[in-house]
């Protein structure tokens, strides 16, 4: 069971390291459609060892509201929201990626050793799937401030939210049902409006990069 | 010391293997075009007649261009020796590592870009400005991939490597192993000339990378830059199939049949790797030469990151 999480929590770092290192926009949708299977993999494994011991079905639900609604819904409006915008590949960033890469590899140092000082958290040994899932809430971050436009950043906010999730899954054994609940609603409202933003975005400037809106300064 | 049975299944079961390697991933593509494509066989029969035929080399021409072929052949030969294709014959070869096996191949490599240039073709000197670029920002890679594998061994010997995995249990479902491995089929992918780094298909064209060195060489010299360069080809998939998917430690008999069977067995995985290859190759497109670099980075630090896990955070 261990070494099915970390393999897991692996492989939704490994996600969101082919996500920093892409430039077109499917693939960015696409990596965060995968990265979400792996997600609602962790929580179905981890909720179905709780519904058999303790008899408790909430994280199953969850597991189902994430393949709804993050495997299937959120990537459908995006690919909506793509088809109705001009550009389809990035190519102006702040950086260039392979330094976006190595600073994110960075981050997980970072997040190795901001982690391995919480001592209520490791007990006797690191529990590297925090460690994991910690980073990766840092490479959204990173992700969304790389990048100058406004699908990026949608996406870098969804990997934000998947990092919360996985870290919060993997250090409480399951959040409350009515906060999981919450958190999903407010990111579903989030994801709509920036869809509509982006849409009028670029039926106003004729483009999406974010730069243009400090014309709007008077 | 050197042990001569080892030296000699190594040599015939290369040498015979490396061509079919480039026939099963034609092959896969072809099929996964709905064409029927060229014969699995096909590159033995271009071999064979390559080396009946003579050479023509032009006058404007040093030694090195004559020269190229035999050190690019013999130097992926060498190294192909340094990665044993089956455990069951202690190869007893203390003389080199892994790390030697890197720069035998970066020697032959070295080679192939002297022989591009030194035609004075504006097509090999494109060639070989390219493959310079690409060679610099695999080796890292390559050096850490190698390095990890090998402090989780203990050693940098592939033999003791795969002695080591054997006792591994399910190698693929640990972090380490499984980053390791992905980082290492991207490598294998960049060396040998793959799609999304270079397109072996293509002749005459501005984005070509390997094929443009040899376009000047024919005969018997472009033979064995090929079979050369399949060798190469072999001795990564070999590291790729014995290193992560270790089969040894499932025969149980000895002497001449464990042989056999253990290098039928390997036989099987070098086929289910051509296999993922190719469908790689089918499922993306070639980069442009400058996105090369993403894809470098990315293969850094899949390996780091296995060092991470393993080192780091112990698992």
């Amino acid at each position: 069971m261990e070494f099915f999480f970390d393999l897991l929590s692996v492989l939704v770092l490994l996600s969101s390291f082919v996500l920093v290192s892409n430039k077109k926009i499917t693939a960015y949708i696409k990596t965060f459609q995968i990265q979400s299977a792996l997600i609602a993999l962790i929580a179905g494994i981890m909720g179905w060892s709780i519904a058999v011991n303790e008899d408790k079905y909430d994280i199953l639900i969850i597991c189902v509201i994430i393949i709804a609604l993050k495997v299937i819904f959120i990537p459908h409006l995006l690919y909506k929201t793509y088809g109705n915008i001009e550009y389809r590949v990035e190519k102006d960033f702040f950086m260039n990626i392979p330094i976006i890469v190595l600073i994110c590899c960075g981050l997980v140092v970072f997040s190795y050793f901001s982690v391995s000082n919480i001592g209520s958290l490791t007990g006797f040994h690191i529990n590297h799937q925090v460690v994991n899932s910690l980073s990766v809430v840092l490479i959204g971050f990173f992700f969304m401030i790389s990048r100058k436009k406004a699908i990026g950043q949608i996406i870098g906010y969804l990997v934000i939210e998947n990092g919360i999730f996985v870290t919060a899954m993997f250090s409480t054994n399951g959040m409350p049902f009515i906060v999981d609940i919450g958190i999903f609603i407010d990111m579903i409202t989030a994801v709509m409006i920036m869809g509509i933003m982006v849409t009028r975005i670029n039926k106003k400037f004729e483009s999406i990069n974010i730069d243009k809106l400090s014309k709007l300064k008077g | 010391m050197v042990n001569v049975e080892y030296l000699i299944v190594q040599i015939i079961v290369v040498i015979m293997a490396a061509p079919l390697v480039n026939g099963i991933i034609k092959k896969t593509k072809a099929l996964s075009q709905k064409r029927k494509g060229a014969p699995v066989l096909q590159l033995y029969y271009d071999l064979f007649k390559l080396f009946k035929k003579s050479t023509v080399v032009s006058d404007t021409t040093s030694w090195i261009f004559k020269a190229a072929p035999y050190i690019v052949f013999t130097a992926s030969l060498v190294a192909s020796l340094l990665v044993p294709v089956t455990t069951m014959i202690d190869s007893v070869w203390y003389a080199g590592d892994l790390i030697l096996m890197v720069y035998l191949f970066a020697l032959g490599r070295f080679f192939m870009m002297l022989a591009g240039l030194d035609a004075a073709s504006t097509f090999g000197g494109m060639g070989s400005s390219r493959e310079a670029m690409i060679s610099s920002l695999i080796e890292p890679s390559i050096l850490v991939t190698l390095m990890t594998v090998g402090l989780t061994a203990k050693s940098t010997s592939s033999y003791q490597i795969m002695e080591f995995m054997k006792g591994v249990d399910a190698p693929l479902i640990r972090p380490v192993y499984l980053l390791t491995f992905i980082a290492l089929l991207i490598i294998t992918i960049a060396e040998t000339a793959r799609i999304p780094v270079d397109d072996p298909s293509t002749h005459l064209e501005l984005t070509m990378v390997h094929e443009a060195m040899l376009l000047e060489y024919s005969g018997r010299s472009l033979a064995l830059m090929e079979l050369g360069a399949s060798i190469k080809q072999l001795t990564f998939i070999t590291l790729l199939a014995n290193i992560f998917i270790p089969h040894d430690q499932f025969i149980f008999i000895s002497g001449a049949g464990a042989v056999l069977i253990s290098i039928l067995i390997y036989l099987i995985k070098v086929i289910f790797v051509s296999i993922l290859i190719a469908v790689a190759e089918v499922s993306t497109v070639k980069l442009r030469l400058f996105s090369i670099p993403n894809l470098a980075a990315l293969a850094f630090i899949l390996s780091f990151i296995g060092f991470m896990q393993h080192f780091v955070l112990g698992r």
